[in-house]
C-alpha cells in the first residue's frame, strides 16, 4: 500500500463517477445548444459502385438547410488512421489533392455529402432529396475471391493482398521431421461489433482563438487534430480536439467517424458568416453500419511436438479481411503475427500473414488488436496437442512456455518480466479448488435441459503486448503543476494536465492517483486537466493496453521536472515530460526477425462450462482470469476491466453473430445482433491478480485491459471439446451451431 | 405536425411545454426540459439506457410518447438524489464499482429503483430479470449485480 492517501495500490472511487450516477455527467450530444444547427451524414449504401452524378440541388434548397457538403467542398480529400486510402466524401469534382480516387463507394457507409439544417429531421429529409447515378462494380465478398485479384477494390496498390508479413525461424523441415506428432487446423473467426452505449456523437465549433474545434469521443486527441488538420489543410494549432465524457470505445473510436466532417462544416460555417455550432449524432443503426469491427480471420495452423510434447515446429497462414479500408488492420495484422505460435517456445516456424481488401466492413482496432484471433489458433493448437498426446493441458504449456531469457517468434530474447509460468500455475492453483461448480439445472435463467448436460473444462495461455509496436515513435507526455507558498517544504495541491482518453476504463483516475504518488501530495488535493488539445500534450492513444504504462512513466517524468522547479523556488512549480519507451523495430521482411514490443502482459485462463445436448445452449459456470498486472494502480478498476473484458469475450465466443451480405449488414441493430445481458453472463468470473513487476513499468505496473480477453474463446473451445469430445473450429456457439457440431461426429 | 401543449412533471417539477405531438418523452426530457441524465443508446427498446419512471413505472422513454406522460410523475436519474445525498444504489454503484463508461447507469439506476420498490429483497434471478432490459458493455455486470444487492440489503434493513 502506499505511504500518500490515495496514491497508488489505493482502490479509490473514481472521481468521475458521481456525475456518471446523477446524470450530470456531459456526454457529446448532451447540452447542446438549442441553435444549434444539426448535421446528417449521407451515406452511399453502395458497397462497390462508382459515381456517375451526384445532385444536391433540391436538398439544398429543402426547408431548414444551411450548408449540403460534398467531396468538392474537402480541401485534401483522404485519410485513415495507418494509411491514408478513403476520401473523406465520396464524390465528383475534387482538388485533386489526394492520390485516392474519390469517386468510388468501396462501403455502405463511405460517406457522399453531409447535410447541415435547423433540425435534424429537416437535415434527414433534406438528404432524402439527393440524386446520385451509380454504376455498379463487381463486389468482391471473400477472402478467397480477394485473393483471386480479378477485381481490384484498391488499383492504387495493384492487389487485394496490400500488405504480408513474413516470419522464416530455423529449420521447419528439421522441426517438422523430430516431431512425432502434428496437428492441424483451419479456424475461421468472426466479426465483432463494439456495441458501446454511447454511439458517436461530436459538436464542433470556431473556439474564441479562431481554433476549428471538435468536440466528441475519440481515443486521441492529437490523432484526430493531425487527420482533421490534414483533410481541411490547416496547420494543426488551429484545429482543436476536446473529449466530452465517453461512452465506451474499446477501440471502436480510434478511427474517424464524424471529426472530419464536423469540423469542415464548422469550417464552411464561419465562411458562411455563420457562428452556431453544428452537432451530429449516429442513430445505433449508423454506428453499426458505420464503423469497423473486429476482423474476420482465416487461419491455417500446423503444430508438430515430440511425443514428450516438447513443440518442433510451427506454420500458419494468416488471412485477416481488411474490408473496404486500411483503418489499422496492417498493426492489427503485425499484432495476430506475432501472436499465432503463442507464448512458446519455437525453434521452426514458417508464418504468413496478409490483410486483404474486400468489399465488406472494415476491420480495425478492437480490444486485443489481433491478439484474439492469433491466440484462437495458437491455444487451440496446443490444446488439441494435448489431447492428441493425452496430456495435461497446463503441463504441456509448462513444457513450451516463455520464459525470462527465452527467445520470442522474431528471433530475439523477449523483454525482461516474463512472468507466464507464474501465471500459469497461478491459475491452475486456483481453478483446482472451490469445487463443486453450481449445477446446472440451478441456473434458472435458462430453459430446463432437454437433453443429457455435459460438463467440460478449458485452459488458455498467452501474452499481449503494451504500447505500439514495429518501430513506431512511441511517447507520452504529462504536465504536473505544483502549488504551496513561497515557504513551503513541500507542496499543498497538485495539478496535472493529460490527454490519456477515458473512455471508461478510469484512465483519468489512474492519472490522478499516480500523480500523488509521483508528488507525495494526498490525491483529494490532485485536480486534473484532461484530454484537450489547447491545454494537454499528446498522449498517444488509449489502446493497445499503453495507458496506465505510458503515462505513469511520463508522470514521474514531469514530476521529477516539477520537483526540480519547486526546489528552485518557482510557483507554482511547473514540470514537462515527454516519456519515450525503448524503441521497437520492423520485423525483416524475409525472416520477420527483430525487436517488435518493449513490454508485455502474461494472462492463463481456466473455464469451466456446461453444456445442454439437447439444445445446445451453454452455460459458462466459472472462469478463473489470472493476470500479471504488474502493480495494480487501482485494484478495483483492475478488477472492472477483467470482469469486463471476459463478458465481451464470452458475447464473441457464444452469441455475437454479425451478418455482412453482399458487402452489407443485415442485423445492424441490439436485438438481432447480441451481445450478453445481465442474465447471459459466466456465473462466476474469478479475478487473480499477480503483481510482479515490469522492469520498465511505473511503480512496476504492466498493460492489463485487453489480457483478459484474449485466452476466452479459446479456453471455451477447450471446455466444450472435454464436455463433449468435439473440436469446434467456428463461433460464436450459437446453439444451432453446437447442434449441428454434435450431430456431426 | 401537431403541435401540443401540455405541462409534464418531471422529478416534482411541473413544466409547461409545447412540442410536436409526435415527440417521444426521451427527446423531450433531453431537449425541452434540459436534462440529460436520461441517455440515448439504440432509439428502440433495445438497451434500457433511457429508462425513466412513469409513476414509479419502469418505461423506455424512448419509444413512449411525450403526451402520453400528462398527468404522470416522470422521474429520472436527476431526481433520484438530493442535493449532496446520493440515493442508495448511486452511492453503492461507486463502493462497488459498477460505473465504468457509465452510459448505462442512470437507465440501470432507474431499473433497479422499479424493482427495489416492487421487490425489497429480490433473488438473483429477480435481479437478472429486474435488468434484463439494460445493456452494460463495459463491467460485465459483476459489480452491479453487488451494487443492487448492497442496496436491497440496505433499504430493506436486512
Amino acid at each position: 500500500m502506499s505511504a500518500v492517501e490515495g496514491g497508488v495500490g489505493t482502490a479509490s472511487i473514481r472521481a468521475d463517477a458521481h456525475g456518471k450516477v446523477t446524470g450530470l455527467a456531459r456526454y457529446p450530444g448532451d447540452g447542446v445548444p438549442l441553435d444549434a444547427l444539426h448535421a446528417f451524414t449521407v451515406f452511399s449504401n453502395q458497397p462497390h459502385a462508382r459515381m456517375l452524378s451526384l445532385d444536391v440541388s433540391a436538398a439544398e434548397a429543402a426547408e431548414g438547410v444551411v450548408l449540403v457538403l460534398t467531396a468538392a467542398d474537402v480541401p485534401v480529400n483522404e485519410y485513415g488512421l495507418t494509411k491514408m486510402d478513403q476520401p473523406v466524401l465520396v464524390g465528383l469534382g475534387g482538388t485533386d489533392r489526394s492520390a485516392v480516387p474519390a469517386d468510388v463507394s468501396r462501403w455502405e457507409a463511405d460517406h457522399i455529402a453531409v447535410v447541415v439544417a435547423e433540425t435534424p429531421a429537416q437535415a434527414r429529409n433534406a438528404a432524402s432529396l439527393i440524386r446520385v447515378d451509380w454504376e455498379q462494380l463487381p463486389l468482391v465478398s471473400t477472402i478467397e475471391e480477394a485473393r483471386a485479384d480479378s477485381v481490384l477494390l484498391h488499383p492504387e496498390d495493384g492487389t487485394n493482398v496490400y500488405y504480408e508479413l513474413r516470419i522464416v525461424k530455423g529449420d521447419v523441415d528439421a522441426g517438422w521431421d523430430s516431431a512425432d506428432v502434428v496437428v492441424e487446423g483451419t479456424y475461421e473467426l468472426p466479426h465483432q461489433e463494439h456495441a458501446y452505449l454511447q454511439v458517436e456523437a461530436a459538436s464542433a465549433w470556431i473556439d474564441p482563438e479562431g481554433r476549428v474545434t471538435v468536440e466528441t469521443s475519440g481515443q486521441w486527441t492529437h490523432e484526430d487534430r493531425e487527420q482533421i488538420a490534414h483533410a481541411l489543410d490547416l496547420p494543426e494549432d488551429r484545429v482543436r480536439v476536446i473529449y466530452a465524457a465517453m461512452g465506451g470505445a474499446f477501440g471502436g473510436k480510434e478511427d474517424m467517424s464524424l471529426q472530419i466532417v464536423m469540423a469542415l462544416a464548422a469550417q464552411k460555417l464561419r465562411t458562411m458568416g455563420i457562428s452556431r455550432r453544428v452537432h451530429c449524432r449516429w442513430s445505433r443503426e449508423e454506428s453499426i453500419v458505420g464503423h469497423h469491427k473486429r476482423h474476420r480471420a482465416t487461419i491455417h495452423a500446423k503444430l508438430g511436438a515430440t511425443k514428450d510434447g516438447k513443440i518442433t515446429a510451427v506454420e500458419a497462414d494468416v488471412w485477416l479481411d481488411a474490408g473496404a479500408y486500411n483503418y489499422t488492420s496492417n498493426k492489427v495484422l503485425g499484432n495476430a503475427h506475432l501472436s499465432v505460435a503463442g507464448a512458446y517456445e519455437v525453434p521452426n516456424a514458417r508464418i504468413n500473414s496478409r490483410a486483404v481488401y474486400t468489399s465488406s466492413v472494415p476491420g480495425g482496432a478492437f480490444r486485443g488488436f489481433g491478439g484474439p484471433q492469433g491466440a484462437f489458433a495458437a491455444e487451440t493448437q496446443m490444446n488439441k496437442l494435448a489431447a492428441t498426446l493425452n496430456m495435461d493441458p497446463v503441463e504441456l504449456r509448462r513444457i513450451n512456455m516463455l520464459r525470462d531469457g527465452s527467445e520470442g517468434i522474431t528471433q530475439t530474447i523477449m523483454p525482461a518480466g516474463v512472468t507466464l509460468p507464474q501465471v500459469i500455475d497461478a491459475c491452475a492453483r486456483k481453478a483446482n479448488t472451490a469445487l463443486p461448480i453450481a449445477t446446472f439445472a440451478s441456473i434458472a435463467s435458462l430453459p430446463e435441459p432437454e437433453g443429457e448436460v455435459k460438463r467440460g473444462r478449458g485452459f488458455a495461455a498467452g501474452f499481449k503486448n503494451v504500447g505500439f509496436s514495429f518501430g513506431f515513435p512511441e511517447r507520452c507526455e504529462a504536465e504536473i503543476h505544483l502549488h504551496g507558498a513561497a515557504d513551503d517544504d513541500h507542496p499543498s495541491e497538485v495539478e496535472v494536465f493529460h490527454s490519456g482518453a477515458e473512455v471508461g476504463q478510469g484512465t483519468h483516475q489512474a492519472i490522478r492517483q499516480m500523480a500523488a504518488e509521483a508528488t507525495g501530495v494526498p490525491l483529494d488535493q490532485v485536480r486534473g486537466t484532461f484530454s484537450d488539445t489547447a491545454f494537454t500534450g499528446d498522449s498517444g492513444s488509449a489502446s493497445a493496453s499503453r495507458m496506465t504504462w505510458m503515462a505513469g512513466n511520463s508522470i514521474l517524468g514531469a514530476a521529477e521536472e516539477a520537483e526540480k522547479a519547486w526546489r528552485e523556488g518557482q510557483r507554482p512549480a511547473i514540470g514537462k515530460f515527454r516519456f519515450t519507451p525503448p524503441p521497437t523495430e520492423r520485423l525483416d521482411p524475409e525472416t520477420g526477425r527483430g525487436t517488435p514490443n518493449f513490454a508485455y502482459g502474461y494472462m492463463a485462463q481456466a473455464i469451466d462450462l456446461s453444456v445442454d445436448t439437447g439444445t445446445g445452449i451453454i452455460r459458462v459456470d466459472r472462469v478463473v482470469s489470472t493476470h500479471d498486472v504488474g502493480r495494480a494502480v487501482n485494484p478495483q478498476l483492475v478488477k472492472g476491466q477483467v470482469e469486463g473484458a471476459v463478458v465481451q469475450a464470452h458475447g464473441y465466443t457464444l452469441s455475437e453473430d454479425l451478418k455482412v451480405r453482399d458487402g452489407r449488414i443485415a442485423n445492424p441493430r441490439l436485438s438481432t445482433y447480441l451481445i450478453p445481458g445481465i442474465g447471459d453472463v459466466p456465473e462466476v468470473v474469478d479475478s487473480v491478480i499477480l503483481e510482479l513487476a515490469d522492469p520498465l513499468g511505473p511503480w512496476g505496473a504492466r498493460g492489463m485491459a485487453e489480457m483478459p480477453y484474449i485466452t476466452y474463446a479459446p479456453a471455451v473451445i477447450a471446455a466444450l471439446h472435454d464436455a463433449t469430445g468435439v473440436w469446434f473450429d467456428q463461433f460464436p456457439l450459437t446453439p444451432s451451431r453446437v447442434l449441428a457440431g454434435l450431430k456431426s461426429v | 405536425m401537431t403541435t401540443y401543449s401540455t405541462t409534464l412533471s418531471v422529478n416534482g417539477i411541473p413544466y409547461s411545454l409545447a412540442f410536436d405531438a409526435s415527440r417521444n418523452l426521451l427527446s423531450v426530457i433531453r431537449n425541452e426540459v434540459g436534462l440529460t441524465g436520461t441517455k440515448e443508446g439504440c432509439d428502440d427498446c433495445e438497451c434500457g439506457a433511457c429508462m425513466v419512471l412513469l409513476d414509479g413505472h419502469p418505461v423506455n422513454s424512448c419509444s413512449y410518447l411525450a403526451a402520453q406522460a400528462t398527468g404522470k410523475e416522470i422521474t429520472t436519474v436527476e431526481g433520484l438524489s438530493s442535493g449532496d445525498e446520493l440515493h442508495p444504489i448511486q452511492r453503492q454503484l461507486l463502493d462497488a464499482g459498477g460505473v465504468q463508461c457509465g452510459f448505462c447507469t442512470p437507465g440501470m439506476i432507474m431499473s433497479t429503483d422499479a424493482l427495489l420498490r416492487r421487490t425489497p429483497e429480490p433473488t438473483d434471478e429477480d435481479i437478472r430479470i429486474g435488468l434484463s432490459g439494460n445493456l452494460c458493455r463495459c463491467t460485465g455486470y459483476a459489480k452491479i449485480m453487488e451494487a443492487v444487492k448492497a442496496t436491497a440489503v440496505e433499504l430493506s434493513g436486512s
